[in-house]
């Protein structure tokens, strides 16, 4: 069966195990780090690129402006403390601490299934790891070369690649690369 | 069972009907006039009579007035007839020269007034990109020309051929076509001025347009044309 790799980002660790344990028991789920702080998450998820989804604090909202690295992974907020309806609209859904297995599972479902919908994610911002992949795509280097060169694995390449093209709205390589040189991600002598 | 054909607004256009009507109905098909050799000015004579006048077949003219201005018009097969093979042939190869002739060069004389306003490095990746596209097109519709067109003229002298040698090859064109008209709207430098830009995209999107167009031709024209007439056993 599909393992839907998740990560869990909580202050409160029994809050945080309580949820891996509950959805890693149901067999659906991979929970891939569950950590306490947005800091502790970012070397991780730079780590486990493949992060399909991540359950995050509530609290911890103001704390993920700004961090290109959470772009495009869809954020369910774990409210366990009164918060503003505000904060919890940066979330793509909510679970809170009565939220049982079954609908920790269906909001599981949900929002992943939302996010494979076209146009889910507005930004057409490429992200950093998405930069990343269009430099090494601008000089010339396969789908596996990449995934080597920046430890991940060659289907999550090949998300990043879709990801480029959607948002670039260019499918050639040498279109990519004349994008990259334009926006100066890269100079003519890197090429 | 017969398939019900929708065939839409364009079911309105007749061989009666006034070229000066046809016309200002859809001023798209001026280039269709002007690839089957047909000038200006028309007085006011008819679709029919026009035809009559240039030896066009009245039906072959309608037929592609109509996949001109729907793409998803599809002539049934009992519309096709074995002596508009030729003359598909030789309408698509003047859409081959309307691109490499015009289109291609005036979208490269746009590019040329943009680039003016780009920094050398910009200049220089945008002239290649552009040069690269319009070798790659040129390449495919001489491919086109010297493979497809070329035996389907020897097929009806009566030469054997192969009739697999007469696939429309694939390509690319429609997707790098798009990489131009984004790189002008993402990419480009501010000091372009905006008309230049507009005008740029412009030229490029009635290229696309017009290449979609020529690919229905072919694959919805010329491709039955070929299987019924060059598959029919000859008496």
């Amino acid at each position: 069966m599909r393992r839907y790799r998740t990560a869990i980002i909580e202050p409160a660790s029994v809050i945080g195990e309580g949820i891996a344990s509950m959805l890693s028991a149901s067999g659906e789920v991979e929970i891939l780090f569950c950590c306490r702080s947005v800091a502790e998450a970012k070397a991780y998820i730079r780590s486990h690129d493949e992060v399909e989804l991540l359950f995050v604090a509530a609290s911890l909202a103001p704390q993920l402006n700004g961090m290109p690295l959470f772009d495009n992974v869809p954020m369910i907020a774990i409210q366990s403390t009164l918060v503003e309806s505000e904060v919890l609209r940066r979330f793509a859904a909510v679970v809170t601490t009565f939220s049982t297995t079954e609908e920790l599972l269906r909001t599981l479902h949900e929002t992943l299934d939302r996010a494979a919908e076209p146009g889910y994610n507005e930004s057409h911002e490429l992200s950093e790891r998405e930069r990343d992949v269009l430099v090494l795509v601008a000089r010339g280097y396969t789908n596996k070369e990449i995934a080597s060169e920046l430890n991940i694995s060659p289907h999550t390449v090949i998300s990043h690649r879709k990801n480029i093209v959607h948002k670039t709205g260019i499918r050639s390589v040498a279109g990519l690369t004349v994008y990259a040189v334009l926006n100066k991600l890269i100079t003519n002598e890197q090429l | 069972m017969n398939k019900i054909n929708y065939r839409g607004a364009t079911s309105l256009l007749s061989p009666e009907m006034k070229i000066f009507e046809l016309i200002d109905a859809h001023p798209v098909l001026l280039s269709v006039f002007s690839r089957l050799g047909i000038t200006l000015p028309f007085g006011d004579i008819s679709v029919e009579q026009m035809c009559r006048r240039g030896g066009h077949s009245p039906e072959l003219f309608l037929i592609l007035c109509r996949m001109h201005i729907d793409t998803s018009f599809r002539p049934r097969p009992s519309e096709l007839r074995e002596d508009m093979l030729l003359s598909v042939v030789g309408y698509l190869r003047a859409t081959h020269r309307y691109y490499t002739e015009y289109m291609l060069p005036h979208a490269g004389e746009h590019l040329d007034e943009i680039l003016e306003y780009c920094d050398e490095l910009s200049r220089s990746m945008l002239t290649k990109f552009y040069s690269d596209y319009v070798r790659y097109i040129e390449q495919h519709l001489e491919e086109e020309e010297q493979t497809i067109f070329a035996n389907v003229e020897s097929a009806a002298a009566g030469s054997r051929i192969n009739l697999a040698s007469l696939e429309v090859p694939h390509s690319d064109i429609d997707d790098r076509t798009n990489d131009i008209a984004s790189l002008i709207i993402k990419c480009l430098p501010e000091a372009a001025p905006t008309h230049l830009r507009c005008a740029m995209l412009s030229h490029i999107y009635a290229l696309r347009d017009d290449l979609r167009r020529h690919y229905n031709v072919e694959v919805a024209l010329l491709r039955p044309l070929i299987a019924q007439t060059l598959n029919t056993p000859k008496q």
